[in-house]
């Protein structure tokens, strides 16, 4: 079947067979492969991508299924080979260790500040529950959305009255 | 690799109706595909035909009507269902189980029509459509029928619906705003995770019910309760109703325990 898309901005036309991905799509078809397949089912969210606004795990969604609609990878998220303010504070906090949830992380970190600039650590967590890291044991993460959404201090502080002890209560 | 199948996209419901009568093959409505495409890739189903709802303009959408009820069509997410304001005033127990179901971006695509033709068991959504009255309205190229929740659930991952028939809308009836409830959902983490057990209990004009997941072959309801009837024969019917199995999530006597606990902690809780 003959699918047209948008991948971080721009147009992308191929014919693809009904049973591909979304997620094989990208990454064997166009080439984006900072997106990645952890579990394939749902759980993971290293699959995570923007489809029309919205987070998706490209795992469970078909390529035909996309004809028409805009994604944004995490290839899309560096402009002019400057890192998103997200990416930055990733980098800072050490929130990335080998990376693998990183691309998906990101894209549902994005949309949890649009959706709410503001986030509590509550609603990071609930944010990216649909993303788990194997490596950070996410202390490192929830720090790096709360500096990128300006409810830290300067890169190393820990946030006043956010952060007991100098680090994020646990789980 | 995933199956090979083929993919049809129909724009109206006479040509969705079409499809699903032609012979020959297993054929498969996707809408979300949360279920679906996972099945598919894990071998557990292999249809010849897979046929996306999301395309057929002539289904309903999400709409709220005085008298009738809330009426949701299958291409509703349960992420539409947590942004709505009429689910949230008029229905806030199925805005709650809804939360409960998985993760945000699973939300975005999975639908409340989707969790319930997959008959499973531990479905989310199931517990609070048992308690609210909500009825199935199906439809195919031979007519269409309505079928109340509580006769909808036939077994593990069967349902009333036959090979040439859609869920094409639930209906949650107005009578039923103004009940009290609550969901809880056993998981063994705190994030995403499939239910060990889910109990769902409302309350309405005098009268308890209760919706129960991952605890039976089908979610289960527990009608027909009392305000006057007392915990121990809420607890005693919700046994009675349940027969829960050992897996790999948990042991029988637990779920047996914490069904027990959900029901005794939300008796107190709902008021």
């Amino acid at each position: 079947m003959r699918v047209k898309l948008k991948v971080n901005g721009g147009t992308y036309e191929r014919e693809v067979e009904s049973h591909k991905t979304l997620l094989r799509f990208l990454r064997e078809d166009l080439g984006f492969t900072g997106t990645k397949e952890g579990c394939g089912a749902g759980e993971c969210g290293a699959c995570t991508v923007i489809m029309d606004g919205k987070t998706v795990n490209s795992c469970m969604v078909l390529a035909v299924e996309a004809d028409g609609s805009a994604i944004e990878t995490i290839e899309g998220q560096a402009a002019k080979g400057k890192l998103s303010a997200i990416q930055e504070a990733f980098d800072r906090h050490h929130a990335v260790q080998c990376g693998f949830c990183t691309g998906g992380m990101v894209m549902s970190v994005r949309d949890l500040l649009v959706r709410n600039p503001k986030p509590s650590v509550e609603e990071i967590k609930e944010g990216i529950e649909g993303n788990f890291c194997r490596c950070t044991g996410y202390q490192q993460i929830i720090e790096a959305v709360l500096d990128a959404s300006g409810q830290l201090g300067a890169p190393g502080s820990t946030g006043e009255g956010l952060v007991p002890e100098g680090r994020l209560e646990h789980a | 690799m995933l199956h090979q199948f083929e993919y049809a996209g129909p724009t109206t419901r006479a040509e969705l109706h079409e499809l699903l009568a032609r012979k020959g093959g297993e054929t498969r409505l996707l809408a979300g595909g949360t279920d679906l495409l996972v099945n598919i890739r894990g071998g557990v189903i292999k249809p010849a035909l897979v046929v996306d709802v999301k395309k057929v303009k002539d289904l309903p959408g999400l709409a709220w009507k005085e008298g009738e009820g809330l009426s949701i069509g299958p291409s509703v997410t349960i992420n539409q269902i947590l942004a709505s304001a009429a689910v949230k005033e008029r229905f806030p127990l199925l805005a709650e189980c809804g939360h409960d179901l998985a993760s945000y971006q699973v939300r975005n695509r999975a639908t409340v029509i989707g969790n319930v033709v997959n008959a499973s068991p531990c479905s989310d959504m199931a517990p609070a459509l048992l308690c609210l009255e909500a009825r199935a309205l199906i439809s195919s190229k031979r007519g269409t029928r309505e079928v109340a929740f509580s006769e909808f659930f036939k077994g593990v991952k069967k349902t009333v619906l036959e090979a040439d028939e859609v869920l094409e809308r639930i209906l949650v009836p107005s009578k039923s705003v103004g009940a009290r409830g609550a969901y809880r959902k056993l998981k063994r983490i705190a994030g995403h995770d499939l239910g060990i057990v889910g109990v769902a209990l409302m309350r309405k004009d005098g009268e308890v019910r209760l919706g129960i997941s991952s605890s039976a072959p089908t979610p289960v309801l527990v009608a027909g309760l009392g305000e006057g009837d007392g915990v121990e024969k809420a607890v005693a019917a919700a046994r009675a109703a349940t027969s829960p199995i050992s897996d790999l999530r948990c042991s029988k006597e637990y779920r047996e325990f914490m069904i027990e606990t959900f029901v005794r902690r939300l008796w107190a809780e709902v008021k």
